[in-house]
C-alpha cells in the first residue's frame, strides 16, 4: 500500500514534468523513466542490494563521504521492499498519467486561463482533478502489481523473516503444506480481484470525464523559465538513479572479482561469465527458458489468433465468453496460477508435477491474455471489407487467410510473439514454484545463485538476460513503429 | 433479362427487421440505386445480394440463377457468385501493388500469367491508372484507390456490379466528377449496377431507376424524374430535394382534381387521382412558386439569400413559412409585401407519415 501511494506521487510528478513542460530532452527522459520496468523486478532487487546492501556501492560511498560507522538504512527490511517496489512499479502510474495528460483537450485549460486563473490554480483546480482517475487507475495497477510480486519481497524480506502473501505461499510449498499454500492463494486472489474490480469500476466512471480524449489538440507546454535547469537536473538525476544506476551496478558486479572489491584495474575479470558458460545448471536453464518462452509464445499466439478470429471476425456465438475466459488469468497473481496448476495437473491421470511441461502449462495460462489482446487488436485493425473484397474476388476461406489476413497481421503477430517471449524468458514467480532438478529456468538459477551468495555469477547471468531483453525491446519497437516497447 | 431479382427479402437482427419484405429487379445494363437515410436497410439489402449477409427469408436471383432461397435452404457463398463489388472504404489491400490488387480475382481463377497481364492492363486502362500499376495503395489518393477497387471489381467480368456508397469518402469536387465518370464507365462496360447511397443528388444524377427506402421497406420505385415530380408520400417528398409542406383540408374533388383550403382560407385546385379526403398536405417545390405583385396569396419576404445562379427566399404567409427559389433576376427586398402563386404541387396524405420518421 505504501509502495502504491509513493508510486502515485512519483509517477504523477514525473509524468507531468515529461509531458507538460518545455523541459529539453523529453523523449530520452521518457525512455529513461520507463526503462526499469523492462527488466524483471527481481533483477531490480538484486541491483539495489548491490547498491544499498551492507557492502553496497552507494552504502560505502555514503559511509566514506560522511565518515559514519554504518549506513543509516537497511535494505533487508519492509522499508527496503517498499523502496524497490516503488522504483519498479511507479512506471505504471507514469504511463497512465502521461497518457491522460497527452489526451487532454487543451481548450479546457485555455478556458480556465481566459476566465483569469493563474497557472498554479489551473493546475490545481482543472488539470489535477481531470487526471485524478488516471492517477488512481495507475495507483491501483501498481498496488496489484506490488501485492502479486514475488521476487522483491523474497530477496529482501525472507532474510529478515518478513513475509508477505507471495513469499508465504513459496514457504508453505517448501514445507510442503498444500493446504496452507492454497488458503493463502485464496486470500491473494480475493485481494487482487477486489482491487481489479475497483479499477474496472473506476474506468467505467471515466465516462463522465469524456472530455479527455477525442480531439487531438496538443496541450500547451508549461514554461518553466528559471526553474528549467534545476528541474532538468532533478529529472535527469531521478531517471538516472532509477534506471541506469541499477543496471550499471549489475554490470559492475558481473565484471568484478568479488562484490565489494576496490575499483582498480586489477580487480576486473570475465571469470564469472566463463563460470556461467561452464555451469551445467546455467546452460540447462538458458536452454529451458528459451525453449519454454518460444513454445509459450508460439502456442499462445496460435490459440490467441483462433480465439480472436472467432471473436473479432466471425463473431461466433459464445466467442465473447471464450474471449472473456481467456482474459481472466490476467487478474490472477502468478503465484496463484502456479498453485492452481499444481492442484490441477499433479494427480493422475495426467501428472505433470516436477516436469518441464507443468511450467509450460502455467506459462500458457499466464500469457494467453497477452496473446489474445494483441491478436484482437491486430485483427480489429484489419477492416472487415478487406476480407469481404477477397470473398467477392472469389477467394475461399483458406485463400483469404493466406493472401489477405495473415500477410496484413504479420507485424502485429510478430510483435505479439515477442511480447510473450520476453517476459516468459525472464520469468521467476511461476518457475520457482514449479521447477524441479533439471527444469530450472534462468530466473530460478539467478534467484538461487543470489540467494546462495554467488552474487557475481548471478549478476553475470542477469547481464546476459538484460542484453537479450534490451535487444528484444528494440526489435519490438522497430516492428510496431514505436507503439510497443520502450 | 433481369440481372438481379429480389423476392420478399427479409433480414432481421434480434427482434427488429433491418430489411422488411423488399422486392425489386435490376434489368440488364441498368443503373439502379437504393436510396435512403442511414439505417434504412439499403446496405443490408446489397450485402444480402453479395452473400455477405444471410437473409432471414426471401429469394435472390442473379442473372436468373437462384443464389439464395430460404425455402430451399440455399445460400451460395459470396465467392461463388458472379458479382463485382466496390466498398465504401475501397478495401484495396495495402500489402499488394495496384497490379496485384487488380489481378487477384484472376489469380484465384488460375488464369495464365500472360492473359492476366493483358487483362489487368486493359482494366487499368479503362479506369485511367495504367501508369500506376507498380504503386502501393498508400501512395495513391482516395480517388485513385477508388479506381483500383473499380478495376478489381470489373476484371472478373461479373454479371452485376454492386457499389456500396463508393463516393462518400471523396471530397465534393471529385465526387461530382466521379458521377459522370462512373456512368460513362457503366455504359462502356455495359454492366448493370446496383448502387447504394444516402445522397439523393447522386442517386438522381446517375440512376436509370431508383428505389427510395425507409425503415427497411421500399417506399417508391421509379425513374429520377418520376420520383422528383410525383413523390409517393411525405417521406419521399422530404428526402428528395427541397419541399414545402403546407397543411390543408380537402373541401371538394372530382375525378382528376381536388379543391383544398389552406389554413388562411385560400382555396387551391390540385391534381389528385387518389381521392384523398379530410386533412392533407400540399407539397410544393421551392422552384414551383412564383413571386409577383399580382398573384393569388399575400406574403412577406423574411430572408433573402443570394446563391449566384438563383435566389433563395424565406417568405411568410400567415403563420406558414415557405422556401421559394427564383431565377437570379427576380430581386425583391427583405420585408417587402408581395403575393405568390403555386404553379405545381402534389397533394399528399396527412402529416403522420412525415412525423413517424422522426
Amino acid at each position: 500500500m505504501a509502495a502504491a501511494l509513493l508510486c502515485m506521487v512519483l509517477g504523477t510528478l514525473s509524468a507531468f514534468l515529461v509531458v507538460r513542460t518545455d523541459l529539453p530532452y523529453k523523449r530520452s527522459l521518457r525512455t529513461l523513466m520507463v526503462l526499469p520496468y523492462a527488466i524483471p523486478s527481481f533483477f531490480s532487487a538484486i541491483a539495489w542490494i548491490q547498491l544499498l546492501g551492507p557492502q553496497g556501492y552507494l552504502t560505502r560511498f555514503f559511509v566514506t563521504l560522511f565518515g559514519a560507522g554504518t549506513a543509516p538504512w537497511n535494505i533487508y527490511s519492509p522499508g527496503g521492499i517498499v523502496f524497490v517496489l516503488t522504483a519498479h512499479y511507479f512506471v505504471l502510474v507514469f504511463i497512465t498519467v502521461a497518457g491522460a495528460l497527452e489526451r487532454m483537450d487543451a481548450s479546457l485549460e485555455e478556458a480556465a486561463r481566459a476566465s483569469g486563473a493563474t497557472t498554479y490554480r489551473i493546475m490545481k483546480e482543472i488539470t489535477l482533478p481531470l487526471v485524478m482517475p488516471a492517477i488512481f487507475a495507475g495507483g491501483l495497477l501498481a498496488f496489484i502489481g506490488s501485492i502479486a510480486n514475488f521476487g522483491i519481497p523474497a530477496l529482501l524480506g525472507m532474510r529478515a523473516r518478513f513475509f508477505v502473501l507471495t513469499t508465504s505461499i513459496y514457504y508453505a510449498l517448501a514445507i510442503p503444506d498444500f493446504a496452507l499454500a492454497t488458503a493463502l492463494s485464496g486470500m491473494l486472489v480475493v485481494v487482487a480481484l477486489m482491487f481489479l474490480t475497483i479499477q474496472l469500476w473506476l474506468q467505467k466512471g471515466e465516462g463522465k470525464y469524456t472530455v479527455i480524449g477525442g480531439k487531438s489538440v496538443h496541450p500547451a507546454e508549461l514554461k518553466l523559465h528559471s526553474l528549467k535547469t534545476p528541474m532538468l537536473v532533478c529529472a535527469i538525476i531521478f531517471g538516472f538513479f532509477i534506471s541506469l544506476v541499477p543496471m550499471l551496478s549489475m554490470f559492475l558486479t558481473a565484471v568484478l572479482k568479488y562484490w565489494g572489491a576496490a575499483l582498480t584495474p586489477g580487480s576486473f575479470t570475465f571469470e564469472h561469465f566463463l563460470y556461467i558458460v561452464n555451469l551445467e545448471a546455467a546452460k540447462r536453464a538458458l536452454f529451458n527458458s528459451v525453449v519454454l518462452a518460444a513454445l509459450a509464445a508460439t502456442v499462445t499466439m496460435f490459440v490467441g489468433t483462433i480465439i480472436s478470429y472467432m471473436h473479432v471476425k466471425a463473431r461466433l456465438r459464445g466467442s465473447r465468453l471464450l474471449d472473456f475466459l481467456a482474459t481472466i488469468p490476467y487478474a490472477v497473481p502468478h503465484t496463484v496460477i502456479a498453485i492452481a496448476v499444481i492442484l490441477a495437473w499433479s494427480r493422475p491421470p495426467v501428472s505433470l508435477y516436477g516436469t518441464f511441461w507443468i511450467i509450460l502449462v502455467a506459462y500458457l495460462a499466464v500469457y494467453i491474455p497477452f496473446a489474445v489482446r494483441t491478436t484482437n487488436a491486430t485483427l480489429q485493425q484489419i477492416h472487415n471489407s478487406l476480407e469481404e473484397a477477397a470473398r467477392v474476388s472469389g477467394a475461399t476461406f483458406g485463400q483469404r487467410l493466406r493472401h489477405v489476413i495473415l500477410p496484413l497481421s504479420r507485424p502485429g503477430m510478430t510483435a505479439g510473439w515477442i511480447l510473450v517471449f520476453m517476459p516468459a524468458l525472464r520469468e521467476l514467480t511461476i518457475s520457482i514454484l514449479l521447477y524441479a532438478h533439471g527444469t530450472e529456468t534462468i530466473g530460478v538459477v539467478v534467484f538461487n545463485l543470489q540467494d546462495a551468495g554467488y552474487r557475481e555469477v548471478a549478476a553475470a547471468l542477469a547481464c546476459i538476460v538484460i542484453v537479450i531483453l534490451i535487444f528484444g525491446n528494440f526489435l519490438l519497437k522497430k516492428l510496431t513503429g514505436g507503439v510497443s516497447g520502450f | 433479362m433481369d440481372k438481379i431479382k429480389i423476392v420478399n427479402l427479409k433480414k432481421s437482427y434480434g427482434q427488429g427487421a433491418a430489411v422488411d419484405n423488399v422486392n425489386l429487379t435490376v434489368r440488364d445494363k441498368e443503373f439502379f440505386s437504393l436510396l435512403g437515410p442511414s439505417g434504412c436497410g439499403k446496405s443490408t439489402t446489397l450485402r444480402c445480394v453479395a452473400g455477405l449477409e444471410e437473409p432471414t427469408a426471401g429469394d435472390i436471383y442473379i442473372a436468373e440463377a437462384l443464389v439464395n432461397s430460404s425455402a430451399e435452404n440455399l445460400n451460395v457463398p459470396t465467392e461463388k457468385r458472379p458479382i463485382g463489388m466496390v466498398f465504401q472504404n475501397y478495401a484495396v489491400w495495402p500489402h499488394m501493388t495496384v497490379f496485384e490488387n487488380v489481378a487477384y480475382p484472376l489469380k484465384i481463377k488460375k488464369v495464365s500469367k500472360t492473359l492476366t497481364r493483358q487483362r489487368v492492363a486493359d482494366a487499368l486502362d479503362t479506369v485511367g491508372l495504367e501508369r500506376l500499376a507498380d504503386r502501393y495503395p498508400s501512395q495513391l489518393s482516395g480517388g485513385e484507390q477508388q479506381r483500383v477497387a473499380l478495376a478489381r471489381a470489373l476484371i472478373k467480368e461479373p454479371e452485376v456490379l454492386l457499389l456500396d456508397e463508393p463516393l462518400s469518402n471523396l471530397d465534393a469536387k471529385l465526387r461530382e466528377h466521379m458521377r459522370f465518370e462512373l456512368k460513362e464507365l457503366q455504359r462502356r462496360a455495359g454492366i448493370p449496377i446496383l448502387y447504394v447511397t444516402h445522397d439523393q443528388a447522386e442517386a438522381l444524377a446517375m440512376s436509370d431507376r431508383l428505389a427510395v427506402m425507409n425503415a427497411g421497406r421500399i417506399v417508391q420505385v421509379g425513374t429520377p424524374m418520376e420520383i422528383y415530380a410525383r413523390p409517393a408520400d411525405c417521406f419521399v417528398a422530404d428526402f428528395i430535394g427541397l419541399m414545402n409542406f403546407i397543411p390543408c383540408r380537402v373541401v371538394a374533388h372530382d375525378s382528376e382534381t381536388a379543391t383544398v383550403e389552406l389554413t388562411n382560407g385560400c382555396q387551391l385546385k390540385i391534381a389528385d387521382r387518389h381521392g384523398l379526403e379530410g386533412e392533407c398536405v400540399v407539397a410544393v417545390r421551392p422552384e414551383d412558386i412564383t413571386l409577383s405583385r399580382t398573384g393569388a396569396v399575400e406574403c412577406r419576404i423574411e430572408v433573402r439569400n443570394y446563391l449566384g445562379n438563383l435566389i433563395d427566399y424565406k417568405i411568410s404567409a400567415g403563420t406558414q413559412i415557405i422556401r421559394v427559389q427564383t431565377a437570379n433576376t427576380a430581386v425583391y427586398e427583405e420585408g417587402a409585401g408581395l403575393t405568390f402563386t403555386i404553379e405545381r404541387a402534389s397533394l399528399l396524405p396527412s402529416f403522420e407519415a412525415r412525423q413517424s420518421r422522426a
